[in-house]
């Protein structure tokens, strides 16, 4: 319970994490906000484009008279979805990697930790734009899952984490060596415990917090990584919105239509910067070494 | 207005000393805009990769090199074939043409061209019938790299010198077009040949073209290159033995900016004078650029030859249905479309021919938007039941079908959706697929891997014989490496036929009723859905004249002499 | 020391190697090639022009073979030539690396001049009103999308206030001069500057609170050494150690995060040809970009690595083999 209340020292984390959560919250809800003010996200009327707002569109519409308020609250989901899952998805890989590195050492350890500064050493937005050429369909994924509209949001989730375990591998393996050396691993050792009950229930739990710290960090780097890559034009292919495809696309209107550019490019910001302060807080709450408390 | 902003904005700096003084050096060119301009800056959004004239064909160095050389023979700005780096039209009727009949018994032609007699390259050497000579053999040898092969080893049988600037051009049939060679770009022997037989296969990398050049011996149309910075700017010169009119600018350069929103940021700015519609900004960014900016521009859209559609795999089950391709058209509004987005200045396509082309035809079946009678060919179809606003067949197959389209392109891609949105409504589930450019054209399209639709656009030169497109023998397949056009798979004896005809018939009033007859196919049978045509966007400033949009591949520069500033 | 060296040297060599071969896989396993995309630019290429095109280019052959031909022609200096730029590789990628050298340089030092103040101001008041808004600034900076903020900045200074060009490289007929080409890097390098310096300036203030808890600082200041030679002699020159490292670690990410910037202010830079080459099928140039960014990456490593040794003698290279 420490934890949590040196936590809630950290205004500005506290106040970050409920509009994170109310956020997330309007975004999960969007089918609901939608029916409740009877617009259709994907209801195109070429008579309505670029409307003000109004009554029924609160934030005015957009290039093809689509609500822009209920758009955003998807495309909300749709890049917290990706920060999410490409962030849970690098700390589940790098922690796996990391523990085995850690726990076994030696060779193994060896490898991995080469195989990991190779993945460093990848230089990751060059390797994305060619990883998001390839032909899904060639690498034996089922047609009807390669040639869905959503195709393009799993491919930039798997290729994140794919390219973004590193830093979660690095700090697991770091911690999982100290923990290894302590009485109760060695302890437990004695005991003649399983290796993979060793790594799960000794080794893991004292490891959690920087991963948890590293994950929260992660997910605000990873939504403005999608923005980037919407920009470049490899990111989530329309009709599916995202913050980042909405606002690369409102770029071009940014003369006509500067709003359209502005409420993403807002969004984006502030949750990016919130869900760097919740991960700073978290740093401070679960290790009071590293920064000491705030008021 | 800018400009007060842009003197203001000195001012600032001048307290500086130095660094004013820089900064004033480097837009000079915004700030005598009373007076008449000496120099023209355009905006491009690329920038060639070779200035080889044909080695790669690329919008942008088409733009720059029409500037510096002529083609012999071109459309112009009303489409009609016209002599550029000729004297007169090759023509039966006046005997510079003559049928012939080669030794093996083919009906053949041959057609006699003449070198302008003041056409000098850049150092002083004139333009002869041995450049002709020498760009025919680079042209057909194996080695060199020249894209457009098929005009210099298999079109052209022969070419025979008669004198220093008259030559005849052999061709390997009887065609009507034998009068163009919009393609036989000549290259100047004196310079290139040795770089040539030094190493044919080395002479794509090697070629003058690219290694030097400023050299004035590479050009010869009013203004030679005189500067060229890798992917910044390219800077041309007035050329003192050009024959022609004396162009009206003492400099032009052309600068590429790759965003779009960066260009137009450019031109308000100040440091670019003019974008041009071949090379420049989206019809959707001019219309909302003339809505701000209008009284301080003139935003031309010229209608063109760029035919927006979208092909359909008639080897999908779904699309085989004629009557599925004609409710899929029937449910898309396209003059909304038209009007609504691109402000009315895109025409509706009923067919690949534009109504701009002389052989244009208004006598075929069109689809107006109407939706009950989608619904209805929908229903006859055997698409009858509806579940979650999807329609099934009897079989319980659902009418589902894979959109595609060049991903980042954002005008395709709001189009896109726009018709998604109204094929869900007679009951059409659309699912949007889109690929980088280089992978739909490289692969998806080549290969015909489509499922079902792709939008994209031809672009095409005036009465050009869809016989790429529609025949049926250039329909892409492994055993033919893939090669021709003919995407959707259409197959209609009747219209290879007309095509077959039409590249013999040369009497307008006899080509005129294949033509006909051949929108009509096209229209009632609908191998594609046609779109719109689409309008090049060019953003002048009001003291510049002379510029006429040609709206087809061959660039408004070719005429760049005849440019001034007011 | 000599010997940990060597053995990264040899490393890195190994590394570069298996980065080529996956390079050229990946780029080999990239749908459609050069011709396809000429055919596609001119639509007279007939079926025979192609496969003449793909086999004067070379593109009949299997992957692994062409990747052996392009590994022996490189060993011997032999680049090849860029399809994109029709110039030999060395040609076309030296300026933009200098350009990219140039920029990030610049940026690199703006960003440590004023992190690293600003870094130790805030760690010398933790948790003080100074502090949290410094903290807050910092995340505003990392948390912009950099196309954004390079966007704002185009129509802020080039269009409303006309101070600044708003692209480019230098002035048209210029010839090129560092002085000259100023006005064109001052919006470049100051968005690159204002995205990175929040996490300098975070990790500058962790490092030097760090120092600030140790013995050694009690111990000075016990002694009387004035509070600011405590903070800029002492905490901050042991302070730098991490500073340097990362600085370090982060040479190989420099190159695509260029990109965007480069991109928006039409700078010929490294990251925007590394971007063009790849979507223009420009096998030759992406290769020895993306090498060139990896060998960038490994160098930072390496230097990371010997500097943290020379720097602080407490660390061992043995250290890892437990």
């Amino acid at each position: 319970m420490t934890a949590w209340r040196r936590f809630l020292t950290h205004r500005a984390a506290v106040v970050s994490l409920i509009l994170l959560v109310l956020l997330a919250a309007a975004a999960l809800a969007a089918p609901l906000i939608e029916a409740a003010l009877g617009v259709d996200a994907n209801a195109v009327s070429l008579l309505d484009r670029f409307g003000p707002p109004s009554a029924a569109n609160w934030l005015g519409t957009d290039e093809l008279g689509r609500d822009v308020l209920v758009r955003l609250l998807h495309g909300g989901r749709v890049s917290l979805f990706v920060g999410l899952a490409a962030a849970v998805g690098s700390a589940v890989i790098g922690t796996v990697i990391g523990l085995a590195a850690g726990f076994y050492g030696g060779r193994v350890d060896g490898f991995l930790m080469r195989l990991t500064d190779g993945v460093i050493a990848l230089p990751l937005l060059p390797l994305l734009i060619v990883l998001a050429a390839v032909d899904l369909g060639k690498l034996g994924l089922p047609a009807g899952l390669a040639q869905s509209d959503q195709v393009s949001l799993y491919r930039i989730i798997v290729i994140v984490a794919l390219g973004g375990w590193t830093t979660v591998a690095r700090l697991v393996r770091g911690a999982a060596l100290s923990v290894r050396r302590r009485e109760f691993v060695r302890a437990a050792v004695a005991l003649g415990a399983s290796d993979t009950r060793l790594m799960l229930v000794h080794i893991l739990p004292n490891v959690a917090s920087p991963i948890v710290v590293a994950t929260t960090l992660s997910i605000g780097n990873i939504i403005l990584l999608e923005s980037v890559l919407s920009f470049l034009g490899l990111g989530i292919q329309p009709p599916l919105p995202s913050w980042g495809n909405m606002l690369t696309n409102a770029q071009e209107l940014i003369w006509s239509a500067p709003m359209l550019a502005i409420y993403p490019g807002l969004l984006i910001f502030v949750t990016v910067i919130a869900f760097n302060f919740v991960g700073d807080g978290l740093q401070d709450a679960l290790d009071p070494r590293s920064g000491g408390t705030r008021r | 207005m800018a400009i007060n902003r842009t003197l203001l904005g000195y001012g600032r700096f001048k307290r500086m000393g130095a660094v004013a003084a820089v900064l004033m050096g480097m837009t000079s060119a915004g700030a005598g805009a009373a007076t008449a301009k000496d120099e023209l800056v355009i905006g491009a959004v690329q920038f060639p990769g070779t200035f080889h004239p044909s080695i790669d064909a690329m919008a942008t160095k088409g733009y720059i090199l029409g500037m510096a050389r002529r083609p012999f023979t071109t459309f112009d700005q009303d489409w009609k074939l016209i002599c550029l780096l000729c004297t007169e039209l090759p023509s039966l009727e006046k005997g510079t043409a003559v049928e012939v009949t080669r030794s093996d018994g083919t009906r053949a032609i041959d057609a006699t061209f003449t070198i302008q007699p003041g056409a000098t390259w850049g150092d002083g050497k004139p333009v002869t019938t041995r450049d002709v000579l020498f760009t025919w053999e680079v042209g057909r040898h194996p080695l060199s790299g020249v894209t457009n092969a098929q005009l210099f080893s298999k079109d052209i049988v022969g070419i025979t010198a008669v004198d220093d600037k008259t030559f005849v051009v052999h061709w390997d049939k009887f065609r009507c077009g034998y009068d163009a060679i919009n393609d036989l770009l000549v290259l100047p022997e004196h310079l290139e040949r040795p770089v040539f037989e030094t190493d044919p296969g080395q002479y794509r990398n090697r070629t003058l073209y690219d290694t030097d050049r400023t050299n004035p011996g590479l050009y010869f149309g009013p203004y030679r290159i005189t500067r060229v910075e890798a992917g910044a700017y390219v800077v041309l010169e007035p050329n003192p033995t050009w024959w022609g009119e004396q162009p009206g600018f003492k400099r032009i350069v052309v600068r590429t900016v790759e965003n779009t929103a960066a260009m137009e940021a450019n031109l308000l700015s100040g440091e670019i004078d003019y974008v041009a519609g071949e090379v420049g900004l989206s019809i959707e960014q001019a219309l909302a650029f003339e809505k701000r900016h209008g009284q301080r521009y003139n935003v031309v859209y010229k209608p063109g030859l760029f035919y927006e559609h979208i092909d359909l795999n008639l080897d999908n089950p779904i699309l085989a249905d004629v009557r599925v391709r004609r409710a899929l058209l029937t449910a898309v509004d396209r003059e909304a479309i038209s009007r609504q987005l691109f402000g009315g200045k895109q025409s509706v396509a009923h067919t690949g021919v534009n109504p701009l082309d002389r052989f244009y035809s208004d006598d075929f079946t069109k689809y107006p938007f109407n939706q009950q009678a989608a619904v209805k060919l929908l229903e006859e179809a055997g698409w009858t039941e509806l579940r979650d606003g999807i329609r099934q067949d009897a079989s319980g197959r659902r009418l589902s079908l894979e959109f595609q389209s060049t991903a980042g392109n954002r005008t395709r891609e709001l189009v896109q959706q726009v018709l998604q949105a109204q094929w869900r409504k007679i009951g059409v589930d659309v699912r949007i697929n889109n690929q980088p450019a280089r992978v739909l054209f490289g692969e998806t399209m080549r290969e015909r891997k489509f499922p079902a639709m792709a939008m994209f656009a031809w672009l095409s030169s005036p009465e050009n014989i869809p016989r790429t497109i529609l025949h049926s023998s250039m329909i892409p397949a492994a055993d033919n490496g893939f090669s021709g056009q003919n995407y959707n798979g259409f197959r209609d004896a009747e219209a290879d036929r007309i095509i077959d005809d039409l590249e013999v018939t040369c009497a307008d009033d006899q080509a005129k009723p294949l033509w006909t007859r051949l929108q009509q196919i096209y229209a009632e049978k609908l191998p594609a859905l046609p779109l719109y045509f689409r309008s090049d966007s060019y953003i002048m400033p009001p003291w510049l004249e002379g510029v006429r949009p040609t709206g087809h591949q061959y660039p408004s520069t070719l005429w760049v002499e005849q440019w001034r500033s007011k | 020391m000599l010997r940990f060296a060597a053995v990264r040297l040899l490393q890195a060599i190994v590394v570069l190697l298996i980065m080529s071969f996956l390079i050229y896989g990946l780029i080999g396993l990239m749908p459609g090639d050069p011709i396809d995309l000429m055919i596609n630019a001119d639509p007279n290429v007939t079926a025979a022009d192609a496969a003449r095109l793909r086999a004067l280019y070379g593109l009949d052959q299997p992957i692994w073979e062409r990747y052996l031909n392009w590994l022996t022609a490189a060993l011997q200096g032999d680049f090849g030539y860029s399809r994109l730029f029709s110039r030999p590789v060395p040609e076309v990628l030296a300026p933009r690396l200098l350009n990219t050298l140039l920029l990030l340089g610049m940026s690199l030092v703006l960003s440590l001049m004023v992190a690293i103040p600003l870094g130790v101001f805030a760690a010398r008041r933790p948790n003080t009103a100074t502090d949290t808004a410094i903290n807050l600034a910092c995340f505003a900076g990392i948390s912009v999308p950099p196309f954004w903020l390079a966007l704002l900045f185009i129509i802020l200074f080039a269009v409303v206030l006309g101070v600044l060009p708003a692209g480019g490289m230098a002035p048209v007929g210029g010839d090129g001069g560092l002085w000259e080409r100023l006005p064109y890097l001052v919006m470049p390098v100051a968005t690159l500057t204002l995205v990175s310096i929040g996490g300098y300036t975070r990790f500058v203030r962790a490092a030097v609170m760090e120092q600030l808890r140790q013995d050694y600082i009690r111990t000075a200041r016990a002694k009387g050494v004035p509070e600011r030679s405590v903070v800029w002699r002492h905490a901050l020159r042991n302070a730098m150690i991490p500073v340097v490292t990362i600085v370090a670690l982060g040479f190989g990410s420099l190159f695509s995060g260029a990109l965007v910037t480069e991109s928006m202010f039409a700078y010929l830079g490294m990251g925007k040809l590394i971007y063009d080459s790849i979507l223009g099928n420009d096998y030759n140039i992406a290769l020895v970009g993306l090498l060139l960014a990896t060998l960038m990456t490994l160098a930072g490593n390496l230097l990371a690595d010997l500097g943290y040794a020379a720097l602080d003698p407490r660390i061992t290279f043995t250290e890892t083999r437990t």
